[in-house]
């Protein structure tokens, strides 16, 4: 995982080492890649307020389609697995290798659960009638999430491949405490993702008769 | 004064041991020939290969051009059929923004910041060879969408299945590089996906998608090297504007690629998923595609002509005798050419009705780009003025870019204004425009910079009489070609039909356009025969023919493999000018010790994590084509793409000692060069 | 490189990192009590306006307090900061823009409400 060029000792010129700096970087990029994500969504909720119809032709309104206890759940499991990361990557820099396994175990986990409830969450939708094919609804709204899943995913895949590689003993030292807080910082970037979708994609559909959307639309029976 | 003997290697990395990676397999990096090319992390081997990849498919596009000049020499004329026009004209846009120009810029990157910024190498050199590998993967997906075509029309597929079930049948792109939605994509309801173009769009945008992936390492390789590897005393505003460039360069493409990447995965699930993105008929919202792509495109614009900015503002001072006149606003300007470059999308869509106040805006934001452009160009004269001026190849092509770059500048400004715009729109003006920034511009610049760089890249001298005669033909060429176009586009001729009719006044100027076209292609071509004869064979020349400014001049040509055998501490902008000139402003920093100088492992995981893509990019486009199991294929290829880069992290960066002349203390004689 | 021989770490810095843990914890609470503020907030009988508004704060509020404190920004160089804004604030100005020139109003809807 470490892939420093030549000076894998020496300082950088501006003291930030290239593994910490390139991360950030590619976060930023990522910032532009889920804002036209969220903003393809957030644009066609915009033109089309009311929701989509059914595989039987009704018209169906998102504020019934959406279960909140689901989706808050999910959100404060991504968000404790945050803290854990952030645990995780503190014992390695304290050179605790078993907290260290503790935490990211802690991590995996609470990852999988997020994916368990999302893949619950996209099979409960398709048997209500929202699929990718009948409503640009469903097309921005599978996509949009599920690269945010995908991206917890290859998340979860990268920490999974840590935690046995720290079995080897060769995670450890500076290096090694920087390889977790890269991944950590991916990590900790999927949850603050996570931190906007949660409030743009489902809290705001809640507010008012029919979500910020739709206030114009006849009100949704709850 | 000069460090040369500073410089002589004394060791040659095929005599070392060989070593065994982490993972138990023993390291290339003994390795000569082809398995050295192929496993290189050596960002100048990287920066040649770019650089040779980028001049093979100039031809290439060139090739596209002159069929398309060739069908469109007199009027109603059938050299092509209207599909493989449009199929032409695609792959040539295509072509030349993603195979040639952005290729040929990292070709300079790579080969000239780590030298600009007394580095060794870049921060993740396996990375970079990743990015050049993703690029030549793409470029072959992208480009064999020519064969199935072709394939396609000598009815070598006729016998499949497959291939009769296919309802179009058109194997090479033909949307035009920015393929519109929704000819590219999808109309009917409830996922039927049904399609108005054939595979060649399938092509087309795994193709790009991949270019984009390879843009983006490479950006983020650099920009942390531009950061982060600068040698002691070479703060930001020592770096050599051409540095400068390339650093602004690459922060457009990570903040603008997501957007297309985006884009092109929306479009993908409306053509492989009957999603809805873009899709009429289910309410999706075509002028979303032209929103996203131009979110990109602009900026993609800046990213093609920044780095030609920079060769220029490093060629003029050079020939000129003079340092770069308004070295801080030069720079400043570029970054705020980059900055703007992102609120003017809309420009390219006055037309789609964007409603009175957005046109405005985006009508005064473009104008407003003309400033710091208009800057640039005060500066690059103020180089000149007064000057000692030196007509070298790369002088005259880089003069040659500060004047047609104007003209293009120049039309520019007439599009940004919106109601001249709504007349311009789709017509041969807005050809001869971008050709004009483009061609005039961007590669004029780039060939100066071949010119320039060549003898440090090969250590030979280009033959100058061709060498000015090729330029003479690609100046006059081109304005014979694009000139008459702003004539023909004002007086009504569409862009993108594959004929005219005679009789609407276009017959002349269309001839000379197509004659301007050929000499040209012929111009170009005699250009880089011209280079490619001087790789190999041509003049060996001094290690500082042009009396260089920036730290590249002060190494020998070619370079050695660790670049600086000690690290410079500079002093100074344009310090190896000063240094030879005036007074010492070029130190060493005894860094190497007795070992020698730590060089990074080659390796085969990049070349292996970039081969995934090429199975991923056959299987899409061949999914679509309804080929059996050819889904097998795409998951095959992320497969490879995995095991990649899971081997890739577990075989460790490695590295070995290479012994230099100041770790031995002896100036040892340079025939041991190891190349 | 892992290289295993590493100095232990010094009693500064464990403790400095001692003080980051307790920071990690009582923002792991607030992040929880601000998620459940929120999803009571969405029910509340309030103007949509000032919910919204309170919901963005709450949003914006745990995103910089990850990125702040559990990607460590207050702790590192100010540049990286910078580099991460960069992307934000441009995405941000960038979609704000694209959302506003798409209007329900300018386009038929007819077959789609």
């Amino acid at each position: 995982m470490s892939d420093t060029a030549a000076a894998h000792e020496a300082p950088t010129s501006t003291g930030i080492d290239h593994k910490k700096l390139i991360m950030w970087l590619f976060l930023a990029s990522d910032c532009m890649f889920f804002g036209t994500l969220i903003s393809t969504h957030l644009l066609y909720r915009k033109l089309y307020p009311a929701g989509f119809t059914d595989a039987e032709g009704h018209q169906r309104f998102i504020q019934n389609l959406f279960n909140i206890e689901l989706t808050s759940f999910s959100t404060f499991i991504l968000l404790m697995s945050s803290f854990l990361m952030a645990l995780a990557v503190s014992a390695m820099h304290k050179g605790q290798i078993k907290s260290f396994r503790r935490n990211v175990l802690g991590v995996i986990f609470f990852g999988l659960i997020f994916l368990g409830c999302q893949v619950f969450e996209f099979t409960h939708f398709y048997h209500q009638g929202l699929t990718i094919q009948n409503s640009v609804l469903g097309s921005t709204f599978y996509v949009l999430t599920g690269t945010h899943g995908t991206h917890v995913a290859i998340g979860v895949l990268w920490l999974i491949l840590m935690y046995f590689y720290s079995f080897t003993g060769k995670l450890g030292g500076h290096m090694g405490a920087l390889d977790v807080e890269v991944a950590g910082l991916y990590w900790h970037f999927v949850d603050i993702v996570w931190i906007i979708i949660f409030t743009a994609v489902y809290l705001v559909e809640y507010l008012g008769p029919n979500g910020i959307w739709g206030s114009g639309l006849p009100a949704v029976a709850k | 004064m000069s460090h040369d003997s500073h410089h002589a290697p004394v060791a040659c990395k095929t005599e070392l041991a060989p070593e065994r990676s982490d993972l138990g397999l023993i390291r290339p990096d003994r390795s000569t020939g082809l398995i050295d090319w192929l496993t290189t992390v050596d960002h100048k081997k990287i920066g040649i290969l770019y650089g040779a990849f980028a001049m093979f498919y100039f031809l290439v596009g060139g090739v596209e051009a002159l069929a398309i000049r060739t069908q469109l020499a007199r009027p109603d004329n059938d050299f092509v059929t209207a599909r493989m026009y449009n199929q032409l004209f695609t792959m040539h846009g295509t072509t030349m923004i993603f195979l040639g120009v952005m290729p040929l810029s990292a070709a300079f990157f790579n080969f000239l910041v780590p030298l600009q910024i007394g580095a060794r190498d870049v921060a993740f050199p396996r990375l970079n060879a990743f990015s050049l590998w993703t690029f030549v993967f793409g470029a072959f997906v992208l480009n064999a969408s020519w064969f199935f075509e072709f394939a396609h029309l000598a009815g070598w597929f006729n016998s499949f299945e497959w291939h009769k079930a296919l309802v179009y049948t058109d194997f090479a792109p033909a949307n035009g590089w920015f393929s519109y939605a929704p000819l590219s994509g999808t109309f009917g309801q409830n996922g039927q996906a049904l399609r108005f173009t054939g595979v060649g769009t399938d092509f087309w945008i795994i193709g790009i998608q991949v270019l984009g992936i390879a843009s983006l390492a490479a950006s983020f390789n650099f920009i942390c090297t531009i950061i982060n590897m600068r040698a002691k005393g070479m703060t930001m505003m020592r770096l050599p504007v051409f540095t400068w460039m390339t650093l602004v360069t690459a922060v457009l493409i990570i903040l603008a690629f997501p957007a297309i990447t985006v884009a092109l995965i929306e479009l993908m699930f409306d053509r492989a998923f009957g999603a809805n993105f873009f899709n009429p008929s289910s309410g999706g919202q075509p002028v979303l595609w032209q929103h996203l792509f131009w979110i990109f495109g602009h900026p993609e614009v800046y990213i093609l002509v920044l780095p030609a900015m920079g060769i220029v503002s490093e060629v003029l001072p050079t020939f000129s005798g003079k340092s770069l006149f308004g070295y801080p606003i030069i720079v400043f300007s570029g970054a705020v050419i980059g900055f703007l470059g992102f609120a003017v999308w809309s420009h390219h869509m006055f037309t789609t009705g964007l409603g009175p106040v957005p046109t405005a805006a985006f009508s005064l934001l473009t104008m407003a780009i003309a400033v710091p452009t208009g800057v640039k160009i005060f500066n690059w004269l103020g180089t000149i003025w007064g000057g000692r001026v030196r007509f070298t190849p790369p002088m005259v092509l880089a003069l040659g870019f500060i004047w047609m770059f104007m003209c293009g500048g120049f039309s520019g400004v007439m599009h940004s204004s919106a109601p001249a715009d709504s007349q311009q729109q789709d017509s041969y003006f807005v050809i001869a425009h971008f050709h004009y920034v483009l061609l005039g511009g961007v590669l004029l610049g780039l060939m100066a910079g071949l010119y320039f760089w060549f003898p440090k890249i090969f250590g030979r001298m280009p033959n100058a009489p061709i060498a000015y005669i090729a330029s003479g033909m690609v100046i006059l060429g081109f304005n014979l070609a694009f000139g008459p176009m702003h004539y023909l586009g004002l007086a009504g001729m569409p862009r993108r039909t594959h004929t005219y009719h005679a009789g609407n006044g276009w017959e002349t100027w269309n001839f000379v356009a197509t004659i301007g076209a050929y000499i040209l292609g012929l111009g170009v071509f005699l250009a880089f025969v011209n280079l490619v004869w001087t790789a190999f064979r041509g003049k060996k020349c001094s290690n500082d023919p042009w009396d260089g400014r920036t730290l590249e001049w002060s190494l020998p040509s070619p370079v050695p493999e660790y670049n600086f055998a000690q690290a410079p501490i500079v002093a100074a902008r344009d310090a190896y000018f000063e240094d030879k000139h005036g007074g010492k402003r070029i130190g060493t920093e005894n860094d190497g010790g007795e070992a020698g100088v730590h060089m990074p492992s080659q390796s085969w995981m990049p070349l292996l994590a970039s081969a995934g893509f090429l199975f991923a990019g056959f299987g899409m486009p061949m999914m679509a084509m309804g080929i059996p199991h050819a889904g097998w294929i795409v998951i095959s290829g992320l497969g490879v793409l995995f095991i990649g880069i899971w081997l890739w992290a577990l075989e460790g960066p490695g590295g070995y000692m290479l012994k230099t002349p100041a770790a031995s203390g002896t100036p040892a004689p340079t025939e041991t060069v190891a190349h | 490189m892992s290289s295993s021989h590493e100095a232990a770490p010094s009693p500064d810095f464990l403790a400095e990192e001692v003080r980051r843990y307790h920071h990690f914890i009582v923002l792991a609470l607030w992040l929880a009590v601000v998620t459940g503020a929120e999803i009571v907030l969405i029910f509340l009988p309030l103007p949509v306006a000032v919910v919204l508004t309170i919901l963005t704060l709450m949003s914006a509020g745990k995103f910089f307090a990850v990125i702040l404190w559990f990607m460590h920004l207050i702790y590192d160089k100010r540049l990286l900061f910078w580099c991460f804004f960069a992307g934000l604030a441009l995405a941000f100005a960038t979609y704000t823009a694209l959302l506003c020139l798409f209007s329900a109003d300018r386009i038929d809807t007819r077959w789609f409400s």
